[in-house]
């Protein structure tokens, strides 16, 4: 009795970050509300598979994120592809140096591909592990970091910024090669 | 390449656990060590500027009502929720 309210305390817990990371993917206030609504219905319906003392908020996070998919997968959208053609339409303003505003950044944020705009938004904010965020996303580490790596390129290049001198392509993209494929 | 696959596999098991650890010790930023989104990246800051907005929104009861009734649905004995006002 005291687990089913704890699980529900930490499922109401779980809601604000469940919300952003929801309209991050989904980009659109009623879809996401309603896949958070379907992902608390099924993280009660799959109480029992989840483990205490484990992260629930990466648990809840799976589970979002394959309602998403399986949602668009439904409508019939093909799910971006980070290496399809979208990168070609990919070509913004650049803010003015350095007064990037957030709306630009929503804007350029919503250009990525659904695979690149996760990985950045579990590691740069949502304060996942790049092992969590891979056990999310079900894909290995080294695709998530290649993912972000990407994304925070794309967002660079869309916005305008430099890189700042503190990170070269390198530090990340090193590691990644040659466990891109999965 | 299926072997560094496998090996991946393996380092993300042993990592997991680590990574619980340090879940569990509050861990806040992942990969801090030279964290290409940290603080001193414009990329990194707006990210969590975006991110922070969102989470900070409030909470519509709906889905408060929602886990209730689905704990409802469970517990049919289930004292009525001590608090039922509702704004």
């Amino acid at each position: 009795m005291d687990d089913r309210s704890t699980f529900k305390q930490d499922l109401l817990g779980a809601i604000p970050s469940l919300r952003a990371f929801a309209m991050s993917l989904a980009q659109n206030a009623d879809k996401a509300d309603d896949l958070v609504q379907e992902t608390l219905v099924k993280a009660w319906d799959k109480q029992a598979s989840f483990q205490p003392g484990t992260n629930l908020k990466a648990w809840v996070f799976t589970i979002l994120r394959n309602e998403f998919y399986s949602q668009m997968r439904k409508r019939g959208r093909e799910v971006q592809d980070s290496d399809g053609a979208l990168t070609a339409r990919v070509a913004v303003h650049p803010g003015q140096h350095g007064a990037m505003d957030l709306g630009d950044f929503r804007a350029a944020l919503e250009k990525l591909p659904e695979d690149q705009r996760e990985a950045i938004i579990l590691i740069g904010a949502s304060g996942f592990s790049y092992e969590e965020a891979a056990e999310i996303c079900g894909c290995a580490v080294g695709t998530i970091k290649s993912r972000v790596s990407r994304a925070r390129s794309r967002l660079q290049e869309i916005l305008g910024v430099s890189g700042e001198a503190d990170y070269g392509p390198d530090a990340i993209s090193s590691q990644v090669m040659g466990s891109n494929a999965a | 390449m299926c072997a560094a696959k496998a090996g991946t596999a393996g380092a993300v098991r042993t990592s997991m656990t680590k990574a619980r650890a340090a879940a569990a010790g509050g861990l806040k930023r992942a990969g801090s060590r030279a964290d290409p989104l940290g603080p001193n990246s414009e990329i990194g800051r707006k990210l969590k500027q975006y991110y922070d907005d969102l989470v900070s929104e409030a909470v519509p009861d709906k889905f408060q009502d929602l886990l209730r009734q689905l704990e409802d649905r469970e517990q049919p004995v289930a004292v009525p929720a001590s608090g039922s006002d509702r704004e």
